[in-house]
């Protein structure tokens, strides 16, 4: 860009600003693509979206709530909007904040956004694809041309700055080691992320929870998708039941069925869960909904029983004794290690035993559109 | 051909459609007529031989010819609840050679692509250690690097095929597998950096990404031909692929290579992560289950002909071309076979041999026109062959969802139109 084009949009970037901060539409759309993620596990928005765990959102300004139909909402969201709730800034604006103190009974499991600039930004970015969100676009379109403009020299002024706030740590070497490369990590560093348990209690928090506690948890941040006693909303993860079907034709590997031990469940769900929302979960949740998840197995029956730190080690799961080692070396096919056949080495003209076209689940096939196979890929 | 029998093989690529349309009806017809007056392809000037064309830079970043739009992944929707736990498969049969270009290597995420600015990564090394440490890229850049070709395979490639044959193409029932060549630092040149405690027996890489991925893998492992890698076929890794720092753990399996990799801890036992207890282990018919079974064992598939790749043309000389690797090391021979196994004949392996990389085989054919049911079978240095499905199915039940390494039959028919099938 030439020096004069860049002191140019300069100009229009600096006399532009009081006019951005003055319009009612303070969100930035792009930075609310990211604040978008939090939404993206199970809301779908742009061209083609479709209904995940919860409705796509097109258009959702000016949608009255709980009302497209072909997605399930809760009785309550469909009350909210029998009773004239409709989707617009400052309606999602609150919904967003705490959505279960708006609407009581909503399935959504989500928190809410705690930060006031990510409300407005995903709010924004939400407005780019509900074309009913006009009027509020309107109040700062008195110079469209100008605003644009500023807000595309914005971003690279931003993108410019951020870059230099990013750019990496000078590399320093240190006395030790074998090249004397890389930094000391610090205790807190180390304990920040290090929060892994293993199966003899090693690492451990201090805490506790309770089956009760759990429950109220469960329904609220993982029933969406689990299911309310974790039997698996549509193909999302079962995790209770299944004991006894591991020879089955279908078996069932749940917790209670097939977990070795105790310690992956309050590591994994600390670690990765709630699906989408990942670390949101404090150390006596976890052990909480750990508890539940024992209970939801019949692993335990009583809906007081606390589980800590203390008595952790001494819950075994039931199908620990059946992990072996891998023992496909012994295998005949593999053991033997013999020089295969090359020539008549089937006694009779093959036959086909089985083919794909039968069961027509290969995408793309003419009738696939239900069509859903056997298996999975975890 | 009716639409019906083209939407009847996904992911079909055009070119060869277009090659087997010209094959059914032009040459007999049309042809015959141009043969006297000549191609007009020929005979006329074209407009790409007159006026020039876009110039340098009119494509910063180079892109595949338009008329290649249909080289892509795909992935199967019913499979899983979400795209962002999910898996897409590499289009092995548009494919040649060993190595597979970047944007066409399969993708497995569990919570989705980290998009993570390489100034904001770290890389810590922590537990049984002398010395808990930090690592910037520029760090990691410093240390003395190598470049290596290697295959990766999800540990569940095929997985859709233990109870019977179901999809109809190598990119579904093969495609998650990819082989790119590597650049990045000897994990045990990383490891010395911290110093090792004489207890220190594995170690457990961590991802960045909302799945925060670990699994737990043996020492002798780590200090062998493990990676910490920032680069794949020359460029920097995608952000499908772990950009900015992947682990490659060579002829394991897939789920182990941890992307946007983030920390590394060593201990003195095994952490039992889930996706090395409730996933990743194999279920046996007993119902007892083989856990940290790492090794990917030697396999092979023909990627053409294929469902996705019919035989575009007459009988006559044609090509056999397929994929093979092994965990183990280098691919000695790919046997195939014409008629369901009885009787084989050793392919020719060209290209690089590569220990734990895809070697590509080929098996040249005067096909008499006739129905064919295709196989290969590999072998590999150590003498290890690629079983039938049903021996596996022998030794292990039908509930294992991994390490289905089975023989692969594709029923090839005398109009050059193939389908995926089990055979007596
Ligand atoms: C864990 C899953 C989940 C997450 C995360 C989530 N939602 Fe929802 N959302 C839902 C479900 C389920 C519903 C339906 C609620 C009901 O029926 O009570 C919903 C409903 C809504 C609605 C009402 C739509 C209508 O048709 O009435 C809006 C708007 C909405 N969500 C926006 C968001 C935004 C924006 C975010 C991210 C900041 C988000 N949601 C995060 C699951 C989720
Ligand atoms: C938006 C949907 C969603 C929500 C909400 C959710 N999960 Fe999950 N859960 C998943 C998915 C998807 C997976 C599998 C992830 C993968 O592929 O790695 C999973 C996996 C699990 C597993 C491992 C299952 C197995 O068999 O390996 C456990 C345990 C679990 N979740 C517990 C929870 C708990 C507890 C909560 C609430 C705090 C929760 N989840 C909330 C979607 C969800």
């Amino acid at each position: 860009m030439s020096k004069f084009l860049k002191a140019l949009s300069l100009g229009t970037l600096i006399a532009t600003l009081p006019l951005l901060a003055a319009t009612a539409h303070a969100g930035d759309a792009q930075k609310g693509e990211k604040v978008f993620k939090k939404c993206a596990a199970c809301h779908a928005v742009g061209e083609g979206a479709k209904n995940k765990v919860g409705p796509e959102l097109n258009d959702v300004f000016g949608r009255t709530a709980g009302s497209l139909g072909d997605y399930k909402y809760s009785k309550a969201m469909i009350e909210a909007g029998n009773g004239g709730l409709v989707w617009d800034e400052a309606t999602l604006t609150t919904y967003l904040t705490k959505p279960r103190d708006m609407v009581k009974g909503t399935k959504m499991a989500f928190a809410g956004l705690k930060k006031q600039d990510d409300l407005e930004n995903v709010i924004a970015y939400l407005a780019t694809y509900s074309s009913a969100a006009a009027p509020a676009d309107q109040q700062g379109a008195a110079e469209p041309a100008a605003e644009e403009a500023a807000a595309g020299e914005t971003e690279t002024a931003s993108a410019d700055t951020s870059a230099a706030a990013h750019a990496a740590p000078v590399s320093e070497t240190r006395d030790g080691g074998v090249l004397g490369l890389g930094r000391v990590a610090t205790d807190d560093e180390v304990a920040a992320w290090n929060i892994d348990i293993r199966p003899d209690g090693t690492g451990l928090p201090e805490g506790s929870g309770t089956v009760a506690e759990g429950e109220v948890l469960f329904t609220d941040n993982c029933a969406v998708c689990h299911g309310d006693f974790g039997e698996g909303v549509g193909r999302w993860p079962v995790l209770a039941g299944g004991q006894d079907t591991l020879t089955e034709e279908r078996p069932e590997k749940t917790i209670g069925s097939y977990w070795p031990y105790l310690s992956t469940v309050y590591d994994y769900v600390r670690r990765a869960m709630p699906y989408g929302n990942a670390r949101s979960l404090s150390d006596d949740d976890v052990y909480a909904l750990t508890a539940y998840l024992l209970y939801l197995n019949d692993l335990v029956d009583d809906e007081d029983f606390e589980l800590s730190k203390d008595n952790f080690l001494e819950i075994r799961l039931p199908n620990e004794e059946n992990f072996i080692a891998d023992t496909r070396a012994e295998e005949p096919h593999y053991a033997a290690k013999a020089e295969p056949c090359m020539s008549n080495c089937k006694d009779s003209a093959v036959e086909i035993t089985m083919r794909a076209r039968i069961l027509d689940v290969t995408p793309g096939s003419v009738d696939d559109d239900d069509a859903s196979g056997m298996g999975s890929v975890d | 051909m009716t639409d019906k029998t083209i939407s009847k093989v996904p992911g079909l690529s055009r070119r060869s459609l277009l090659k087997a349309g010209f094959a059914a009806g032009a040459v007999a017809g049309t042809a015959g007529a141009a043969r006297a007056a000549g191609d007009p392809l020929i005979t006329e000037i074209q407009d790409w031989n007159r006026y020039l064309g876009d110039g340098v830079q009119s494509r910063p970043y180079g892109m595949p010819s338009e008329f290649e739009a249909d080289v892509v992944r795909r992935d199967v929707e019913w499979l899983t609840a979400s795209t962002e736990s999910s898996v897409n498969f590499t289009p092995l049969h548009d494919l040649d050679g060993i190595i597979t270009p970047n944007g066409l290597c399969f993708e497995r995420h569990h919570g989705g692509i980290a998009e993570i600015n390489p100034a904001d990564h770290r890389l810590m090394i922590n537990g049984l250690v002398d010395t808990p440490l930090v690592f910037t890229m520029e760090d990691l850049k410093r240390f003395p690097r190598e470049n290596r070709v290697y295959f990766l395979e999800c540990a569940a490639n095929s997985g859709m095929e233990w109870r019977g044959s179901q999809l109809n193409g190598c990119q579904y029932t093969h495609g998650m597998v990819h082989c790119v060549m590597y650049t990045g630092v000897p994990l045990k040149l990383i490891l010395e950096e911290a110093g090792l405690k004489t207890n220190a027996k594995w170690v457990m890489p961590e991802g960045a990404d909302a799945s925060a991925m670990t699994r737990s893998i043996p020492m002798e492992k780590a200090l062998d031909d493990c990676l910490v890698a920032f680069k794949m076929n020359g460029e920097a890794l995608r952000p499908e692929q772990g950009y900015p720092l992947r682990l490659v753990v060579p002829g394991w399996e897939g789920n182990m290579w941890v992307k946007w990799l983030r920390r590394i801890e060593v201990g003195d036992e095994p952490w039992h992560q889930r996706e090395e207890t409730s996933k990743y282990t194999d279920l046996l018919e007993n119902g007892k289950a083989r856990r940290f079974t790492w090794v990917m064992d030697p396999k092979s598939v023909i990627t053409s002909p294929s469902p996705q790749a019919p035989i575009s043309h007459g009988k006559g000389p044609m090509v056999i071309s397929g994929v093979a690797w092994s965990g183990n090391g280098r691919i000695k021979r790919v046997d195939v076979s014409l008629d369901g196994g009885r009787n084989w004949k050793t392919a020719r392996l060209d290209g690089p041999s590569l220990s734990k990389a895809m070697h590509r085989f080929y098996l040249d054919i005067d096909w008499d026109g006739s129905d064919m049911l295709i196989q290969s079978r590999a072998m590999d240095e150590h003498g290890f062959f690629q079983p039938t499905k049903n021996e596996l199915r022998a030794a292990r039940g039908e509930n294992s969802i991994y390490h289905n390494n089975g023989i692969q039959t594709w029923y090839v028919k005398a109009d050059g139109m193939v389908e995926n099938v089990e055979v007596s």
